[in-house]
């Protein structure tokens, strides 16, 4: 098994995937949170997950915005609502953040095992 | 679905909710303005949105079959059909016959409201752009 082809790395590539196609719909809910008839749309994140995990290919991944249901709606058909909108804005700006974090660690491990081979002289 | 959309997203907010707070600031500028070039009282002016698709680059997008951003513009500029006030002012320039001046229907109330909430949409969204750019430099921390 190859170590660049980690499936820690994989999935942790999912997960920013993931999270930056959230963010891009957050931000598209807050852009349009005064449009007349604009819809909140979101992801299911759990769903969108193990859709990416299944299929290791990168190029296939396609996650699905989905309008969210249950949210109070404004006279104008809109219903972005400010809070929630912020809300997930911070976390996935936070969970980008543990993705991002947790794949440099990978790469450091590989780096150390590299590294180590040429006689610890290395690092 | 790349990063740099997304602030192509949120800038396209900054303009809009910027060309609302534009109209609403003319709108209380010219709350007592009796001529205009079109003749008349001046109309209070209203920003209708669209949401858009935003242009992807095609490259950056290779294998994202859905494009999934929209941004915001403002679709047009309408001007408010509510009848203009009268007011009683027989000696002014502009009075007609029966000596009543018409003003603009401008409601000062709405219009800091107007004003408020443009404000706070572009506040929304400039922390978004911030949230952005953390993001984009935390991918650039990979390399190092």
């Amino acid at each position: 098994m190859s170590m660049i082809d980690d499936p820690a790395i994989t999935a942790l590539t999912r997960f920013l995937d993931v999270n930056v196609f959230r963010s891009e719909l957050v931000m598209s809910n807050m852009a349009n949170i005064d449009t007349p008839g604009y819809r909140t749309r979101d992801i299911n994140f759990s769903q969108e997950m193990q859709r990416a995990g299944g299929n290791l290919e990168y190029a296939s991944f396609s996650p699905v915005a989905r309008s969210v249901r249950g949210l109070m709606e404004r006279p104008d058909g809109n219903n972005v609502s400010l809070e929630r909108e912020s809300l997930l804005l911070a976390d996935t700006q936070l969970s980008f953040n543990l993705g991002v974090q947790l794949l440099r660690d990978e790469f450091k491990g590989i780096l150390s095992a590299i590294n180590s081979g040429s006689g610890g002289s290395g690092s | 679905m790349n990063l740099f959309g997304m602030l192509a997203v949120s800038g396209s907010a900054l303009t809009a909710e910027r060309q609302r707070a534009e109209v609403v600031t003319s709108n209380m500028a010219n709350m007592e303005t009796t001529r205009t070039p079109e003749g008349g009282p001046y109309r209070r002016q209203l920003v209708v949105f669209r949401s858009r698709r935003m242009p992807q680059f095609p490259a950056l997008l290779a294998g994202f079959g859905n494009v999934s951003a929209r941004g915001v513009r403002v679709d047009q500029v309408i001007a408010d059909a509510r009848p203009p006030l009268q007011r009683y002012q027989p000696g002014h320039p502009d009075a007609d016959a029966k000596g009543y001046v018409s003003y603009p229907a401008v409601d000062p109330v709405e219009e800091t409201a107007d004003l408020l909430g443009a404000v706070r949409a572009y506040e929304l969204n400039a922390s978004a752009v911030q949230s952005t750019k953390t993001m984009i430099q935390q991918s650039l921390d990979l390399l190092r």
